[in-house]
């Protein structure tokens, strides 16, 4: 080819991380354009929760978590995150069957581009967290280098669920409101809006087997406690994710050639 | 030159699932789970085996069904064969679906950037050839506007220009000629041509027997799964007309109560009438400029076909052709709605096609206009009407010929017309002209 000089690999390479950024980019702005608001429609969700929640578990039926508003918000945003990366994924494959068809097109880039762009609207939520942090008078410490490790975890765990939802989603249409049934029963099983240590210590086990429980647990760990969190349970979770993440794009990978009938 | 692409022993096999096929989890849940087996397994393709040599163009030909669409995803490395292989060497570029990524809530420049990606260039590659697309899909304009504010014609254009900039070494085309107006069309074939001449191996789809032959070095002949045919274009192409003819022989009902045509003229199934009838024509009528009935016309009047039919059931997109015939069945002219690049949409119950002759310039004699509709395919006729209706066209001198193009004689000067004796010789080209040059 007359431009292209790099090598093969090489090349690919680049076209790779070019086809993600313009998939994400595209994924943004057209959140962006549609609406007045643009992105802070995406900021309305995490505060509209937050204030219900706010109302429900701090006037009616009250818990006694001090500084209840950021404890809740740094719960609310990873969940958002998670909740909206999961159902989006989703549909990433049925909505997008021109790129499915297309020659060429490594449709395995499809679910992370749903997670990155979540993951986009999360990042730039965190400012208001922030904030939140700063009224309540918590000092970010030298902890929040860790932060990063946290949010990685936290892709590395939704992806691979993403790949394991997508596929599904093509053979059973219904997969999205199963989804959200499930995720919602998820959601009361993880300490998003109360604290994890009121569950009973007989139930602790199994119900730290919910690997979102240990996530919420390390960011407050950073941002509230100002500390480290638990390494070791944070490698464990990594382990684990790094082995479901192989799985999901083994089962991705298996049904993909599929696809192009089911659509 | 070595071989662009390998096909070894190819095969895809398909699952046909019963018509109550669980399409969501509850229904699947709810006693659907023996149904969740496919009732069936087929071949879509198999034993398919060729080679095409880099440069070469090659046409594939086939009915609907036939895995035509299927060959091609393969090529494109789209799903995965369940028998034999597929070796493509070089960069495959797939215009089998245009404009993939397109959105119509971005400017066109946004697009075209999104699209090249898609399409397989580096973001680095499509700002390089940022210009000459836009030059390309002639929107210099409009290339900052939303898409949503193009028409179909424009979008059509951005998306081709997009895909005829990413310098593949194998081309798989699908039928996307089919699309957008006339001169976008002459576009798309002169790039294609291009593609051909920089050396490029293209594999076009294609209904259209003619733009196969026209195209095409090799053809291959795709019948039920199966490689039925592969060899030079014009060949492969034949075989394949002549088997659609036979078909039409082969689906024609036996018995069917004798018509008559205005003119008189009985129109019997297997002797003058052909044809599935699916689709029926059931009147054709001749008229001349005014409307009215014409058995017979002056050489260079114009003339109407008018062809009125019935669709029994729905019949997606047939094409209809007239063909004029001479006395002894020689052809004069064929044309028909496919040639025009015209698509018919879906029809059922009573229509009506007509065709303009804006001038005849038959030359006199007895002629017969033949009409014919086809499956979308050229599979099979629905129907066709041979040697059924007569024209006599009349001209007062003694040409010999088919043709009688519009003409004069000029001797010393002087211009002279033939058509003196002629009754409608007043059109302006025929006028008798006299040229004073003293």
């Amino acid at each position: 080819m007359k431009s292209s000089v790099t090598p093969f690999r090489a090349r690919r390479l680049i076209y790779l991380r070019d086809l993600f950024q313009e998939l994400v980019a595209r994924d943004i702005k057209l959140r962006y354009k549609r609406s007045v608001l643009g992105i802070a429609w995406s900021l309305l969700v995490p505060l509209a929760q937050l204030l219900v929640l706010y109302f429900v578990f701090r006037l009616v039926l009250p818990l006694n978590i001090p500084n209840y508003t950021t404890y809740l918000f740094t719960g609310i945003l990873p969940w958002t995150w998670f909740h909206s990366s999961l159902l989006a994924a989703s549909g990433t494959i049925v909505d997008n069957p021109e790129l499915v068809k297309q020659a060429g097109f490594p449709v395995a880039i499809l679910p992370t581009i749903t997670v990155t762009s979540h993951l986009i609207h999360f990042l730039l939520a965190l400012p208001i967290l922030f904030i939140f942090l700063f009224f309540d008078g918590y000092h970010l410490t030298s902890a929040i280098l860790a932060l990063p490790l946290v949010i990685m975890l936290q892709f590395i765990l939704t992806l691979s669920l993403a790949y394991l939802v997508a596929p599904f989603h093509v053979r059973f249409r219904d997969t999205n409101y199963l989804l959200g049934i499930l995720l919602m029963l998820v959601f009361y099983l993880t300490p998003v809006f109360y604290d994890a240590a009121t569950i009973p210590a007989r139930y602790q086990m199994l119900y730290r087997l919910n690997p979102m429980v240990n996530l919420l647990g390390a960011y407050r760990h950073i941002l509230i406690q100002g500390e480290l969190p638990n390494l070791q349970s944070l490698l464990v979770l990594y382990a684990i994710s790094a082995g479901l993440l192989s799985l999901g794009y083994m089962v991705f990978m298996r049904a993909h050639y599929r696809f192009v009938e089911e659509l | 030159m070595g071989n662009a692409i390998v096909v070894k022993n190819l095969g895809k096999r398909f699952h046909r699932y019963p018509a109550d096929r669980p399409q969501t989890l509850h229904e699947a849940l709810l006693g659907g789970l023996r149904r969740l087996r496919p009732a069936e397994r087929f071949w879509g393709l198999r034993d398919v085996s060729f080679s095409v040599a880099a440069g070469q163009m090659v046409g594939v030909v086939g009915r609907n069904g036939a895995g035509k669409s299927t060959l091609l995803r393969l090529l494109g490395g789209i799903g995965r064969p369940d028998e034999g292989q597929v070796k493509v060497n070089g960069r495959v570029g797939a215009l089998l679906s245009l404009g993939a990524g397109f959105h119509p809530d971005l400017t066109g420049r946004e697009n075209v950037f999104i699209s090249g990606v898609i399409s397989g260039l580096t973001r680095r590659e499509v700002a390089q050839r940022f210009d000459s697309i836009v030059a390309f899909s002639e929107l210099e304009e409009s290339i900052n506007n939303p898409l949503r504010t193009y028409s179909t014609g424009m979008q059509m254009r951005l998306a081709f220009a997009v895909a005829a900039h990413t310098e593949p070494n194998i081309l798989l085309l699908d039928e996307v000629l089919a699309v957008g107006d006339l001169s976008f069309q002459r576009k798309c074939t002169e790039r294609i041509a291009q593609f051909k001449a920089e050396g490029c191996t293209i594999i076009l789809v294609s209904h259209e027997p003619t733009l196969i032959r026209e195209l095409c070095d090799d053809a291959i002949w795709l019948q039920g799964g199966r490689l039925a045919a592969h060899g030079p274009a014009a060949m492969v192409v034949d075989k394949y007309v002549a088997e659609a003819d036979a078909e039409t022989r082969r689906r024609t009902p036996e018995t069917r109560p004798i018509l008559h045509t205005i003119s008189g003229t009985a129109l019997q199934v297997n002797e003058n009438r052909f044809g599935s009838l699916e689709l029926e024509i059931n009147a054709v009528y001749l008229l001349d400029s005014e409307g009215k009935l014409a058995p017979e016309l002056d050489s260079g009047d114009p003339l109407c076909v008018e062809i009125n039919y019935q669709a029994t059931q729905p019949i997606h997109a047939p094409i209809f052709s007239v063909t004029i015939t001479d006395r002894d069945g020689t052809v004069c002219y064929d044309t028909s709605t496919a040639a025009a690049a015209l698509t018919l949409p879906t029809v059922k119950g009573q229509g009506q096609i007509v065709l303009h002759f804006e001038r005849l310039d038959l030359n006199a004699g007895l002629y017969y206009i033949n009409v014919r509709a086809y499956e979308r395919d050229w599979t099979y006729a629905y129907d066709y009407h041979w040697h059924v209706y007569p024209l006599t066209i009349r001209s007062a001198n003694g040409d010999q010929g088919i043709l009688r193009p519009p003409h004069h004689w000029e001797i010393g000067g002087a211009q002279y017309n033939d058509n003196f004796l002629y009754p409608r010789s007043a059109t302006p080209h025929e006028e008798v002209k006299t040229v004073a040059k003293e």
